[in-house]
């Protein structure tokens, strides 16, 4: 009767072939582990301010996002002037593919300018703190790149602008 | 990275649990374990994904459960101490012939259970055995005279 062992080699060159191999896998995941780490993968909100004479403007939000995410967008006008008619322009990216569950205080006004929404509020005096909290949830299938900005009017006058992108991860 | 930590969490807490909960309930899965495990796999994929539907999500996840087994095992492979915390201990539940009814009473477990085990390993007696350990995947090992 034949040995059914006899054939299998003690070290085979596969053996350590896959060790390598399973080595290298290992690695890699080890990356993707350190890159959700250092917030490569998004979810954590990032701030970005704008100050003009005007007024001084702080959007804090996640610039990466993944589908299904819930996340927060909080938008904080701080006037140095009196602003009479404070209109937030938001461009394409906050509400392309993003389900938008709720925003507080609710604007006085919606309108679209040229494409993007144009949300309205009641006046600002000197030294008013306007706070904006914004609800969102990613479509799984809005994946890519898209502006982000904001814009601060007084009416039709620019007054701040925040220039910034999101991402959806697939 | 919220996910890492979700994820850590969750992999921890099982290895408690599963620690706590006994090695013989684990091997010997009756429907009700079964079903009750589904259950527990369905709360903690809600747990640590949350409304996470991305590929980008699973991909992490997946990397942190194989980082984290492949450190287990790595650790019980290199520290000793480890071992028992982390896999447990191989339990002696007869030794002789004789039966240690203390070490059958710690793992919940009857000499009805013990003996039908070793019936099923073909041994009529557990006056032939010399030792029955109980192994660390739940698994009972009979030694005959």
């Amino acid at each position: 009767m034949t040995d059914s062992f006899a054939d299998l080699p003690i070290r085979p060159r596969s053996l350590i072939v896959g060790l390598w191999i399973r080595r290298a896998v290992m690695t890699a995941l080890a990356l993707v582990v350190l890159l959700a780490l250092v917030n490569r993968f998004g979810q954590r909100p990032v701030h970005s301010i704008t100050r003009s004479p005007a007024a001084t403007m702080r959007l804090t939000a996640p610039d990466t996002v993944r589908g299904g995410l819930f996340f927060q967008s909080l938008v904080e006008i701080r006037a140095a002037q009196a602003i009479e008619h404070p209109r937030l322009v938001l461009d394409d990216g906050w509400l392309e593919g993003m389900q938008f569950n709720s925003i507080e205080p609710a604007p006085v006004g919606e309108a679209s300018r040229d494409g993007r929404v144009v949300l309205s509020y009641d006046a600002l005096d000197r030294g008013d703190v306007l706070r904006i909290w914004m609800q969102f949830e990613v479509n799984p299938t809005n994946v890519g790149r898209r502006s982000y900005a904001l814009a601060l009017d007084d009416a039709e006058r620019p007054v701040a602008r925040i220039a910034r992108d999101i991402t959806v991860l697939p | 990275m919220d996910l890492v930590f979700r994820t850590a969490f969750v992999f921890l807490l099982i290895l408690v649990v599963t620690r706590a909960v006994g090695r013989r309930e684990l091997s010997s899965m009756e429907p009700f374990d079964m079903i009750l495990l589904v259950v527990i796999g369905d709360l903690v994929q809600q747990g640590v994904t949350q409304s996470d539907y991305s590929l980008t999500g699973a991909t992490t996840v997946i990397a942190t459960l194989a980082l984290l087994t492949v450190l287990t095992a790595w650790l019980s492979f290199r520290v000793r101490r480890l071992r028992p915390i982390l896999e447990g201990e191989p339990i002696v539940l007869v030794t002789d012939g004789r039966i240690l009814e203390r070490s059958l009473h710690r793992q919940r477990m009857t000499v009805e259970e013990l003996v039908a085990e070793a019936r099923q390993q073909q041994i009529s007696s557990l006056d032939d055995v010399r030792f029955a350990v109980l192994e660390t995947n739940g698994t009972i090992s009979f030694a005959t005279k």
